[in-house]
C-alpha cells in the first residue's frame, strides 16, 4: 500500500496549508471587520454607543490590504504554474521560477 | 468522421463538466445573496473561461493515471494504431459517453458528484471492456502517487475530509472573532470576501478541468494521425474547450446549486466565505503539491465543515449522505456505461458504424434527461426557494393497517 503512504504524505501538507491560508486569512478578514467595527464606533460595535476610533479604520483597511496579498498571491500561484513556472518561496518572499 | 464525434462528445462532457460544477465555485454566493443568481453563473464562467487559456501546461497524459492507452511520452499506444487508431477512439468515445450519461443523470437528481471521477470511471469501464483488466492502472509502479487507487480513490476519501477541517475551523474563527458586531457590518463584509474567494475557486477550476477535455481531445487527434506534437495542443482544441466549459458554466447546474447552497446547510455570510477560502487554499495547496483531487469533494466537504464550525448550526446530515453515496457509485456507475457503449460500438464492428451508434444512444439519453428535468424545473427563479427534505410519506403503524 505504498500509495496510502504517499497520499497521507500529501495530506497533512495539503492541510497544514489549507489552515493557514484557508482559515488564516479569512480569521484576517474577519479582524479586519472588527477593527473597522471598532473604528465607526456607535451602533456597530459590539458595547453600543461606543466612540469612533480613526486608528480602528486605519488598522482595519491594513488587515484587509493582507488578506489581498494572499488572495494575489493565490492568483499568481495559477497563473505561473499555468505558463510552466513556480512560486518559489525559498527567499521567504515568493518569487516566479521556473519549474 | 469517428475522429470528430469523439471531439465533439468531448466538447459535450466539458460541456457538462461546467454545468455541473458552477455549484462549487457559486452556490454559497447565491445561497447568501451575495451576487444575484445570473450574475453569479456570468462572473464564474468568464473566470472558467480566463482560467481554461491559462492552463497552457500540456494535459496530455491525463489518463495515464488510471488506464493505459498512452505511453509515458503522451503518445498512443502503437498497438492501438492499427486501423486508423479506431480501436482507441471508440475507448475513448465509450468512456466520454460514459462520463456524460454519468454527469446528466447525478444533475438530473440535484447530486453533485464529480466530473472527474465520471471521465476517469468511463474511461476505465471502456478500457476493461476494450484491453481487458490489464489494461488499466490499478495501483501505480509504487514511485509515486498514481493508479486508480493513488490518484482518484485516496483524493476522494481524503479531500472531503481536510476541506471540511479548515472550513470549520475557519468559520469557529470568525464567529469568535466578530463575536458582538453589528450584523450589517459583517454580512456586507463578508459578502465581498466570499465574492472573492468564490472567484478564485471558479479561476482554478477551469485551469484543472478544461485541461483534462484538452488532453482527450489531443490524444484523439493524434491517434487519428491529425496531430503529431505530444508538447502542444492545437491552439482551436484550447479555444473550443474553454468555450464548451465556460458556456456550460454560465448555463448553471441549478439543481446542484441548490442542493449545495441550500440543501446541506443554512448559509450565512461568514460561513460562505469560510468555506470558498477553505476550498480555494485547499484546490490550490493540493494542485502545488500534485495532489490531484475532485473540486466537487472539496467543495462539498467545505460547506459541510462550514456547518460544523458555525455554533448551532444544522446541518442536514441525510443530504449529505445521499451525496456521499453518489461519490460512491461515480466511478463504478460511469465505468459500467463506459463498458457497455464500447460492447454495443464493438458489436456493431469496431467502425464508423458502431461510433455512430455509440453517439445516437448519447443523443437519446440526454434528450430523454432533458425533458425529465422540465416535470420540475429549477432555475434561477427558484434556487433559493426555502429546502423542503423530501420526507417519504408517513407509514402507519402494523397495528392501524386494516
Amino acid at each position: 500500500m505504498h500509495n496510502l503512504g504517499f497520499a497521507l504524505e500529501g495530506a497533512w501538507k495539503v492541510l497544514a496549508a489549507g489552515l493557514i491560508l484557508g482559515a488564516g486569512l479569512p480569521a484576517l478578514f474577519a479582524l479586519g471587520i472588527r477593527t473597522l467595527a471598532w473604528g465607526d464606533g456607535g451602533s456597530a460595535e459590539a458595547t453600543a454607543g461606543a466612540a469612533p476610533h480613526a486608528l480602528g479604520k486605519v488598522l482595519g483597511w491594513v488587515l484587509f490590504a493582507i488578506v489581498l496579498l494572499g488572495v494575489v498571491l493565490g492568483i499568481t500561484f495559477i497563473v505561473a504554474s499555468g505558463l510552466g513556472k513556480a512560486l518559489s518561496f525559498e527567499h521567504v518572499f515568493p518569487t516566479i521560477v521556473d519549474k | 468522421m469517428i475522429l470528430a464525434l469523439v471531439v465533439v462528445t468531448a466538447l459535450g462532457f466539458d460541456f457538462t463538466n461546467g454545468f455541473h460544477d458552477t455549484a462549487n465555485a457559486m452556490a454559497t454566493s447565491i445561497a447568501t445573496k451575495a451576487l444575484r443568481p445570473k450574475v453569479a453563473v456570468a462572473l464564474s464562467g468568464i473566470l472558467n473561461l480566463v482560467g481554461a487559456f491559462l492552463s497552457v501546461e500540456v494535459a496530455l497524459t491525463v489518463s495515464n493515471a488510471v488506464v493505459k492507452i498512452q505511453s509515458s511520452n503522451g503518445a498512443p499506444k502503437p498497438e492501438l494504431l492499427a486501423d486508423g487508431g479506431s480501436a482507441l477512439l471508440l475507448i475513448v468515445l465509450a468512456g466520454l459517453v460514459g462520463g456524460i450519461v454519468w454527469n446528466l443523470l447525478t444533475w438530473l437528481l440535484g447530486l453533485p458528484s464529480s466530473s472527474s471521477h465520471a471521465l476517469f470511471g468511463g474511461l476505465i469501464g471502456a478500457t476493461i471492456a476494450g484491453l481487458g483488466w490489464t489494461g488499466v492502472n490499478w495501483n501505480g509502479d509504487g514511485s509515486k502517487l498514481d493508479g486508480v487507487v493513488g490518484k482518484v480513490i485516496l483524493p476522494a476519501l481524503l479531500s472531503p475530509v481536510i476541506a471540511g477541517v479548515v472550513a470549520a475551523a475557519g468559520t469557529w474563527l470568525i464567529y469568535r472573532i466578530t463575536v458582538g458586531v453589528a450584523k450589517r457590518f459583517t454580512d456586507n463584509g463578508f459578502r465581498w470576501g466570499q465574492i472573492g474567494s468564490a472567484s478564485l475557486v471558479s479561476l482554478a477550476h477551469g485551469t484543472n478541468d478544461a485541461q483534462k477535455t484538452m488532453g482527450v481531445i489531443t490524444l484523439a487527434l493524434i491517434a487519428a494521425g491529425d496531430w503529431t506534437d505530444t508538447k502542444s495542443i492545437p491552439f482551436w482544441v484550447k479555444a473550443a474547450c474553454a468555450l464548451a466549459i465556460a458556456a456550460g458554466t454560465y448555463l448553471g447546474g441549478w439543481r446542484i446549486i441548490r442542493t449545495l447552497g441550500k440543501g446541506l446547510v443554512e448559509i450565512s455570510p461568514p460561513q460562505g466565505m469560510a468555506a470558498e477560502s477553505a476550498s480555494a487554499a485547499v484546490i490550490l495547496a493540493s494542485s502545488h503539491l500534485g495532489f490531484a483531487l475532485s473540486t466537487t469533494h472539496v467543495a462539498t466537504g467545505s460547506i459541510l465543515g462550514s456547518g460544523v464550525g458555525k455554533p448551532g448550526a444544522q446541518v442536514r446530515w441525510r443530504v449529505a449522505g445521499r451525496m456521499v453515496a453518489a461519490w460512491l457509485i461515480t466511478l463504478p456507475a460511469a465505468a459500467v456505461v463506459g463498458a457497455v457503449m464500447w460492447w454495443i460500438g464493438h458489436l456493431l464492428g469496431d467502425g464508423l458504424g458502431g461510433s455512430i451508434a455509440v453517439f445516437v444512444i448519447l443523443l437519446a439519453f440526454a434528450t430523454y434527461m432533458f425533458l425529465r428535468s422540465r416535470r420540475t424545473p429549477v432555475d434561477h427563479n427558484n434556487v433559493n426557494d426555502e429546502w423542503e427534505d423530501a420526507r417519504p410519506a408517513e407509514r402507519e403503524p402494523a397495528g392501524v393497517a386494516s
